[in-house]
């Protein structure tokens, strides 16, 4: 039975799981120029400049809906590019700001988005420093398509492929709780929780120099990051299920809808792998941020992804599948 | 809290161990409901129990049992442009012509929804919309709720207990004991059971509900009893939900249902009745459904997923289990649904 | 096969009554079971198929306990 599916992209080569990976590893091969740039598979490229290595990274913005519990797009386009330059280990210097706009849409929600742009801008310190507007006509674009790049400057890089054997996975706080905000109007509940969305320069400055690999658990939620962060380093990570910090709404959600909890994204979060020497004092300075910045896990050698359950039996963690659905059964 | 719980998980086990010496032999049971096979993989209970007690898994997951030529119709319903709504568990499973979701990426308006509520929110902007009512006794009176409001629907509505009926008929797999469905239970009540003549636990979701549930009907076996009790008496009344049995027969009326693995099973389908008849998508679209022809040779053949739901083949056992099938790439709907016995076991098998 | 899930019921107005899940709030038809606020329900499927005892009696292994001599 033939499918002819296959020549066209669906909404799951976007949705942040397994198909997604395949895809851009599949873009990336057409790409054959790279000279003097390094780490062009992580979350940000990097130059090196002597002492300092310049950061450079890019994200478009498509999260529906526009305005959330605890945020909205302009607010997340701001942290989403602050956090994967920050995540490198490199302290951003300036974003750049592109809209693609409906024909159609209310001036007031674009003066709306672009106020929280400027208060993520001023929390984080960061300027926006030049942008582009387009304008498409009406039924050709879904409302607004955000998309940021931003430069930072780091002296040690923080690669997602650095993972150690023998070094323990930390989280900096409480995860999922981005997800859990977002779908509420999707799924027509209400809750007292909000989008987790912040920029982590903060927590990343007091305790980057000690992380080995660092991944903010966004689109794909913990299972996806991890991966990647396992993948890459080519090491064994096993999570221990009763440490996971998921507040009991988040558990609550994924119980209800029948929606995987490891799928669900965090966007003022990271994971990390840290040598054991060092997570005392970097869960001390974390906890000042998120007292539920906790060990989850910790690095082996072998390959893959595992959950210890809370019986003391190991399942593996598979990338998320699919969009996200509900299900009756 | 949590030790005192321990405390009384290993007072169980220790009792179903007790029990399990005091039989000696190999006792089979059988858990009839996808969300029963999902606990037991969770909480890892094949593990807890003792090497003589065998869990194995019976056709308790709806999307796995609808017969594909059901899917098939109401995917080339899907195809011949009719708006077609359902429950997003079926939407992967793959029919001759594709699944749902591929009729949906070539174009087709499929929609997924959470309740039967959303259905008629959309059927306002969507006149021509078909539900496809999937599920058993506990999903009928939804559907059912919904066509008085003025749904149309596809039914494939089974009735879950005829399957345990054949399921015993057909003596393909001995069954000791049934661990039965709490939410079918909670709209049947505990009464329509009893002429099953095998130990029965109506049992709820939790882990300890799942040992109890076990541990009632070892102890009934050692006793020489047979009988139906209700574990899950928080949900479970004697008399179960009438007033959600009275609506279901009010739309709906009982024919032969048609299961994927049983094939035909006498009086276990629910068909809509001649009063809801313009509802009635088969009856509606006949001169669409009509230009379908299933024949025998259309159905994947390698899927041995008629086989593991009717308990006599472990996902293990099939040729394509993890290897060409997986819950990435489905063959049959044991691995696309969630509660499906090829995806659980895929998902949750102990790697250590 | 039928997931359903517990909740409180915090208001009712007519058929649709809001449910607390343990802090997720969210609509469900009551149409099918006699409730009232502050009463525990099972819902599968957007309805409410029955009202659940009280919270005490839901500790299976206390159940047994009980049961036990």
């Amino acid at each position: 039975m033939k499918n002819p599916t296959d020549l066209t992209i669906d909404l799951e080569d976007g949705g942040g799981g397994y198909k997604s990976w395949l895809l851009i590893r599949q873009l990336r091969k057409f790409l054959s120029v790279k000279t003097g740039w390094q780490h062009l598979e992580d979350d940000a490229a990097v130059y090196p400049l002597g002492k300092d290595n310049l950061v450079f990274t890019t994200d478009a913005f498509i999260v529906d809906p526009l305005f959330f519990p605890g945020g909205d797009i302009g607010k997340i386009a701001v942290c989403g590019t602050i956090n994967d330059l920050a995540v490198m280990g490199a302290k951003p210097l300036g974003l750049s700001l592109s809209m693609v706009i409906e024909e159609g849409f209310p001036r007031g929600d674009l003066f709306k988005i672009m106020k929280s742009i400027d208060q993520m801008s001023r929390v984080a310190r960061v300027p926006i420093v030049t942008g582009d507007t387009k304008v498409m006509d009406k039924g050709k674009l879904d409302k607004i398509i955000i998309t940021t790049a931003g430069i930072g400057l780091a002296e040690k890089i923080i690669s997602n492929a650095g993972a150690q054997v023998g070094d323990l996975i930390i989280t900096s706080g409480d995860l999922g709780e981005h997800t859990v905000a977002l779908l509420s109007k999707r799924f027509a509940y209400k809750t007292r929780i909000k989008s987790d969305s912040r920029p982590l320069c903060q927590e990343l400055e007091a305790v980057g120099k000690y992380l080995h690999a660092c991944k903010d658990p966004t689109r794909g939620g913990l299972a996806a990051n991890i991966a990647e962060i396992a993948d890459k380093s080519k090491v064994k990570i096993i999570l221990e299920e009763k440490h996971l910090p998921y507040k009991k709404e988040t558990n609550a959600l994924s119980e209800l809808l029948g929606i995987d909890i490891f799928s669900f994204a965090s966007e003022g979060r990271f994971i990390a792998a840290v040598a054991p020497r060092h997570v005392k004092p970097v869960i001390g300075k974390l906890k000042k941020f998120n007292r539920r910045a906790n060990i989850i896990g910790r690095v082996e050698k072998g390959r893959g992804v595992f959950l210890r359950t809370e019986l003391g039996g190991l399942r593996p963690i598979e990338m998320p599948r699919g969009k996200l659905i509900p299900r009756i059964c | 809290m949590n030790k005192m719980r321990d405390k009384r998980k290993e007072k169980i086990l220790k009792e179903i161990n007790l029990l399990a010496v005091k039989l000696g032999r190999e006792v089979k049971l059988m858990e009839v409901c996808g969300s029963h096979t999902q606990a037991i993989w969770r909480y890892g209970i094949r593990g807890l129990l003792p090497a003589n007690v065998k869990l194995t898994t019976g056709p308790g997951c709806p999307v796995c049992v609808t017969a594909q030529e059901d899917i098939d119709l109401i995917v080339f319903l899907a195809r011949a442009g009719i708006p077609v709504a359902s429950y997003g568990d079926v939407l992967r499973v793959p029919g001759y012509y594709g699944s749902l979701e591929e009729a949906k990426k070539e174009g087709a308006k499929v929609f997924t929804i959470y309740s039967v509520e959303d259905a008629l929110t959309l059927k306002k902007t969507l006149p021509d919309l078909v539900f496809f009512g999937l599920g058993f006794d506990t999903t009928a009176p939804m559907t059912a709720y919904a066509i008085k409001k003025g749904l149309t629907v596809f039914s494939t509505h089974k009735l879950f207990l005829p399957a345990m009926t054949a399921l015993l008929e057909m003596g393909e797999v001995k069954i000791d004991g049934f661990i039965n469905p709490g939410h079918v239970s909670t709209i049947i009540g505990i009464a329509p059971y009893k002429k099953l003549k095998v130990p029965q636990v109506i049992t709820g979701f939790t882990e300890e509900d799942v040992l109890v549930g076990i541990y009632l009907l070892l102890k009934q076996l050692a006793e020489g009893r047979s009988e139906v009790e209700n574990e899950y008496l928080r949900s479970v009344k004697p008399d179960g939900n009438p007033a959600a049995r009275k609506l279901i027969f009010e739309v709906f009326k009982i024919t032969d249902g048609l299961w994927r693995g049983f094939g035909k099973i006498p009086a276990s389908g629910l068909a809509i009745n001649s009063k809801y008849k313009n509802q009635d998508a088969r009856y509606k679209y006949k001169n669409i459904l009509k230009k379908f022809v299933f024949k025998e040779h259309q159905q994947m053949k390698a899927c041995r997923c008629s086989e593991i739901i009717r308990g006599l083949s472990r996902p293990t056992a099939c040729p394509l289990f993890g290897r060409a099938c997986n819950p990435d790439k489905p063959f049959g709907p044991c691995m696309v649904s969630v509660e499906g016995a090829c995806n659980l076991e895929y998902r949750f098998q102990d790697k250590s | 096969m039928c997931l359903a899930y517990p909740g409180k019921i915090i208001s009712i107005k007519g058929d649709r009554a809001a449910v607390d899940y343990g802090g997720i709030i969210k609509e469900a038809n009551v149409s099918l079971t006699k409730v009232k606020v502050g009463d525990f329900v099972i819902v599968h499927a957007g309805f409410a198929i029955q009202k659940l005892t009280d919270e005490e009696a839901w500790d299976a292994i206390k159940f047994y306990e009980q049961n036990e001599g």
